[in-house]
């Protein structure tokens, strides 16, 4: 038996993996694609695989796959029987229709049957060339690399998920490319191998690979180092990404649906809208008022109550306006159609420029949404301005502020708790605010509670409650991780089962400046910057915005008009008024926070330069490579440069001629190893018209096989390796 | 080269043309105290080469030309009755000089070749429970026909090992014979010849030969080459370890000869077929391919390892 004659059993094994990893290809063709009845597809290749590994005579073959083939078709396409005479009319016409629609360069209205014929004949041909691969070339790292890609390029553009199936495909491509590789190396040498050898050498490599597989599994993954590339090309080509698309995964944006918070999101940097104004605050789109311990919804008690408003009309709303002196103007740019209205905290009415004529305001009493109308009909409008008065609170209403007298309406709708509530959530709000006097203060201890008691940050680990559980008692209890609807919704919750009526607001955070002109600067609001954050009605000053969710700010303008310690004011100052936005709404671009402190200054710094990192890391390796490849002509010199002072004596001596035999060697004068160093040197001094190489070889001759070696002069002998050398590396 | 060996080569020189190697390598076995086989047809100079070896240093020579009914006492010599002395007296044989030519010495019965091998190997001879020993030096040159085999007695292995060089004259070339005729033409010039070195120099040489040093890792390589030929497929018996002696002491000679005092892998290396090839004993299906102890030997050694350090640091 030849030995490349493999054994039916062995292609057995390989075709099996071969199989395996071909349902991986099938997978997420047929889950994109909405094509059905993979079971008869995988039974097509079984068919081919059996085939090809009985090695059945090529008509045969043929004939069934082709019969196979033809059941598929009528059997899934017209629900006839193949061998009534319908089935086979229906076959022949479909061939006939179709094979006419592609001699006309018709691709598109080929159908669905004889897109499915081709795409069969496509299997054969694969499986044909993969028994190539296996039996001949006996490699089949191209097929793994395909498969990889493929399935890699899948899983990164499509919402199909192929984590495990390329651990599958990695793992038993590797076994495979082990067998085929001893496989190769058997065929190729001249040595008998019987079964205790190649489980030997087999064993290893499977045990490896296993451990090396079970050791990838259970390992920590590093985060993506670089956005996900579909969000990221959809910007790029102008088309904001909504949470469209994606199973359990939600996008980064606005969107209305609040009533199943939580899970995790990716980022997403489509512009949303540009606004130019003078600061930089939060715009406010609407509010929530009814909890349902899974999310937010609008309460249907108060539903319907509207108003509609002209341009610079003023707009009356819950929340305080600053003074007139204060007011500003934002010219907001939306370049995404949502039907709303953002707006900056005081608003007080909302324009148009001369060409929106006609348009009207819709202002949602109960979640005090705006909607822009065009003949009655809510519009996205894509270009408006806001006029707005930062609101100023002052300080001594703040800290005056109490419970008492609260009006009961309000309080009704403000303080609604699922009855599910777990208690624990009260006792820890309670809990909170203890020692607190003013409304004020207790809202100020629940903000900073989140900032305190290492809760962090990420929109990537979070939670979705299950059946039985509460959003936010699983947030303040169980995970402590997520982004801002937790943060946002928790403090609202926390604030209502201490008294102090709240809710939940929905919008944007202030973006990043693009732009500046004079004190007017544009800003720049992505999908990234939808946010939600919390007002708490603090009686005598009204609504209140809070930012619980740790990273964000949002400002409060704080008016200290009585006479507080300069002390305790600064602190004030510094506690209310927001410090640093820019820099805060920067780290919430990147998304996930800091895990450990330590580690993540390292890896931040490393992440920072890693182009610095990486192209060292290339240089290095570069020149390392380059100093190897040209070694011929720098170790020389070295050599030279390092015995030129050396004093010799015998062993120095001894050490210099061999150095110099290796750098012959390197030039391509190589001593054989019966040839004696006397006959080499005659050699050497024959190809450099010399008499060098015969003096130093008698000299060192004389140093190693002779009893003594007092005549030999080392000076002289240094002159004739320099020669030399140089000689050779010339 | 060293100066009085130079004289001696020249010396034989002067009557053999072009055949330098062959004065070289019996120059060295006679340094070495061992003895010469010459392979070759006859006519080629193999005696007149023993000869102008013997007039050069000044040896006694004896040439004893082997026949089939030769018997030992006419080569290591007889007693005899002296009816005048009433005294048996020893005739010593040709045996009993300094540098003999045993003549195609395959050609005479295995005892009296016995008889001449012993007393190579012994450099004495032993008569009615006598042993009396030879002069100093004692150098024999055995020849041998390779090409006649009718009513031969081929040496067997353990006596050709006795031999420490066996050597192959050769033709000479076509210039050179022309000149071997012009010699001849009128006087044979061996009769000019004139010693170039005394008895006792020529001792005092053999002992200066032994003092040639042969560093550790030489001699490891001598006995690497040795060692080889007991591992190879084509022959049937390799070297003994007496071979090994052999190319050590050869080596040595041939060190001096060069006028060196120490042994390199190079000397062992050109004496090794000389010193090894008589010792080989090929397979016969060795022989029947064309296979020669040259071609196996050249193999061994291209194949073998040079030491090109000191021992120790191998």
């Amino acid at each position: 038996m030849k030995k490349n004659d493999f054994n039916l059993i062995e292609i057995a094994i390989y075709y099996g993996i071969v199989f395996i990893i071909l349902r991986e290809w099938l997978i997420p063709i047929m889950e994109l694609t909405g094509t059905g009845h993979m079971n008869l597809i995988l039974l097509f290749i079984a068919l081919s695989l059996l085939l090809s590994l009985f090695r059945i005579h090529f008509v045969i073959s043929m004939a069934l796959k082709l019969i196979y083939i033809g059941w598929f078709i009528v059997y899934v396409y017209s629900g006839y029987s193949i061998l009534s005479g319908e089935g086979i009319h229906f076959l022949i016409a479909e061939l006939n229709a179709n094979i006419t629609l592609l001699l006309q360069a018709n691709w598109i209205d080929v159908t669905d049957p004889f897109r499915t014929l081709l795409f069969l004949i496509l299997i054969w041909m694969l499986i044909y060339l993969i028994h190539h691969w296996i039996t001949v070339r006996m490699s089949i790292f191209y097929f793994l690399v395909l498969t990889v890609l493929f399935v890699g390029t899948l899983d990164t553009f499509t919402e199909y998920n192929g984590t495990y199936a390329i651990i599958k495909i990695i793992l038993l491509g590797l076994v495979t490319i082990a067998f085929l590789f001893l496989k190769r190396l058997i065929v190729n040498s001249d040595i008998k191998v019987d079964w205790s050898h190649y489980l030997k050498l087999i064993i290893p490599v499977i045990l490896l690979i296993g451990l090396s597989g079970i050791a990838a599994i259970f390992l920590p993954k590093a985060e993506p180092q670089w956005p996900d590339p579909v969000p990221f090309l959809k910007a790029a080509a102008g088309k904001g990404g909504n949470d469209e698309g994606v199973k359990g995964v939600s996008k980064v944006g606005y969107g209305d649906d609040d009533s199943n918070l939580g899970g995790p999101f990716v980022a997403d940097d489509a512009v949303v809208f540009t606004a130019q104004s003078e600061t930089k605050q939060y715009w406010r789109v609407e509010t929530r008022d009814v909890y349902t311990s899974k999310g937010w919804e609008k309460s249907a008690y108060y539903a319907g109550a509207s108003t509609v408003y002209d341009p610079y009309m003023n707009i009356n709303h819950s929340l305080p306006i600053g003074p007139e002196e204060g007011t500003k103007q934002a010219t907001i740019l939306m370049l995404f159609p949502h039907e709303f209205v953002v707006q900056p905290y005081g608003l007080k009415s909302v324009g148009v420029t001369e060409s929106n004529e006609g348009i009207q305001f819709l202002v949602d009493d109960n979640s005090e949404k705006i909607t822009p109308l065009a003949y009655k009909k809510p519009t996205p409008l894509n270009y408006y301005t806001v006029d707005y008065s930062k609101p100023v609170y002052l300080y001594s209403d703040l800290k005056d502020s109490s419970l008492e007298n609260l009006d009961p309406e309000l309080a009704k709708r403000y303080l609604q708790l699922p009855e599910t509530l777990p208690e624990r959530v009260k006792e820890l709000a309670a809990s909170v605010v203890v020692g607190e006097e003013s409304v004020y203060d207790q809202a100020r201890a629940i903000e900073m509670y989140f900032r305190l008691n290492n809760f962090r940050y990420d929109t990537d680990d979070v939670a979705v409650p299950s059946e039985e559980q509460d959003y936010v008692d699983q947030f303040l209890f169980e995970t402590k991780i997520g982004y801002c609807d937790n943060f946002s919704t928790s403090m609202v919750v926390m604030l209502r089962s201490v008294g102090i009526p709240a809710r939940w607001v929905k919008g944007f955070a202030g973006g990043e400046v693009i732009d500046t002109n004079g004190n007017m600067k544009t800003y720049e609001v992505t999908n990234n910057d939808a946010h939600s954050w919390v007002e708490a009605f603090i009686p005598n000053v009204g609504w209140v915005n809070f930012e619980p969710t740790i990273g964000f700010s949002n400002s409060r303008a704080i008016d200290y008009n009585i006479e507080v310690p300069e002390t305790e004011r600064d602190e004030l100052t510094v506690n209310e008024e927001e410090t640093e936005p820019d820099e805060v709404v920067e780290d919430k671009k990147d998304g996930p926070q800091k895990k450990s402190a330590g580690n993540n200054a390292l890896w931040k710094t490393i992440k920072e330069y890693k182009w610095v990192f990486f192209i060292s890391f290339i240089v290095l390796v570069g020149a390392l490579l380059f100093l190897y490849v040209k070694r011929k002509s720098w170790m020389p010199k070295v050599y030279v440069k390092l015995n030129g002072k050396k004093h010799l004596n015998e062993s120095s001596f001894e050490l210099m001629y061999l150095q110099l035999l290796k750098i012959l060697e390197m030039k391509g004068f190589k001593r054989q190893e019966g040839q004696t160093l006397q006959a080499f040197a005659a050699e050497i001094d024959r190809y450099f018209e010399t008499n060098h190489m015969g003096k130093l070889t008698k000299a060192y001759e004389q140093t190693i096989y002779a009893k003594e070696s007092t005549n030999v002069d080392f000076e002289q002998m240094k002159e004739s390796w320099e020669y030399l050398i140089n000689r050779a590396t010339s | 080269m060293h100066k009085q060996i130079e004289t001696i080569i020249e010396n034989i020189e002067k009557v053999m043309i072009g055949k330098r190697e062959v004065a070289e390598l019996s120059v060295v076995a006679l340094l070495a105290g061992g003895h010469v086989l010459l392979e070759d047809v006859p006519g080629v100079g193999k005696t007149m080469m023993v000869k102008a070896l013997a007039k050069s240093v000044g040896a006694e020579f004896k040439r004893i030309q082997f026949t089939p009914d030769l018997l030992p006492s006419d080569v290591i010599g007889v007693s005899i009755y002296n009816p005048k002395t009433l005294q048996f007296e020893f005739r010593p044989g040709p045996i009993m000089g300094n540098i003999i030519l045993a003549d195609e010495i395959n050609r005479t019965s295995p005892k009296t070749q016995s008889a001449l091998l012993e007393s190579m190997e012994e450099a004495s001879v032993t008569i009615d429970g006598e042993t009396l020993d030879i002069g100093k030096p004692f150098f024999v040159m055995a020849t041998q026909n390779p090409i006649e085999y009718e009513g031969t007695y081929p040496l067997p292995e353990a006596q050709l090992d006795r031999f420490l060089l066996k050597i192959k004259m050769g033709y000479p070339n076509a210039q050179e014979e022309i000149e071997v005729l012009r010699r001849a033409e009128k006087t044979q010039p061996i009769f000019d010849l004139t010693p170039v070195i005394t008895l006792d120099e020529l001792l005092k040489l053999q002992d200066e030969v032994k003092e040639v040093y042969v560093e550790d890792s030489v001699k490891s390589y001598i006995v690497q080459l040795a060692r080889a030929t007991r591992n190879v497929s084509e022959i049937y018996l390799g070297v003994s370890p007496r071979a090994s002696i052999a190319l050590m002491k050869a080596s040595q000679a041939y060190a001096k000869m060069q006028d060196r005092d120490y042994v390199k892998p190079d000397d062992v290396q050109y004496l090794a077929p000389f010193v090894f090839g008589h010792r080989i004993i090929l397979r016969p299906e060795a022989r029947y391919e064309g296979i020669t102890t040259e071609d196996i030997l050249e193999r061994i050694i291209s194949k073998s390892v040079i030491p090109i350090k000191r021992y120790a640091e191998q």
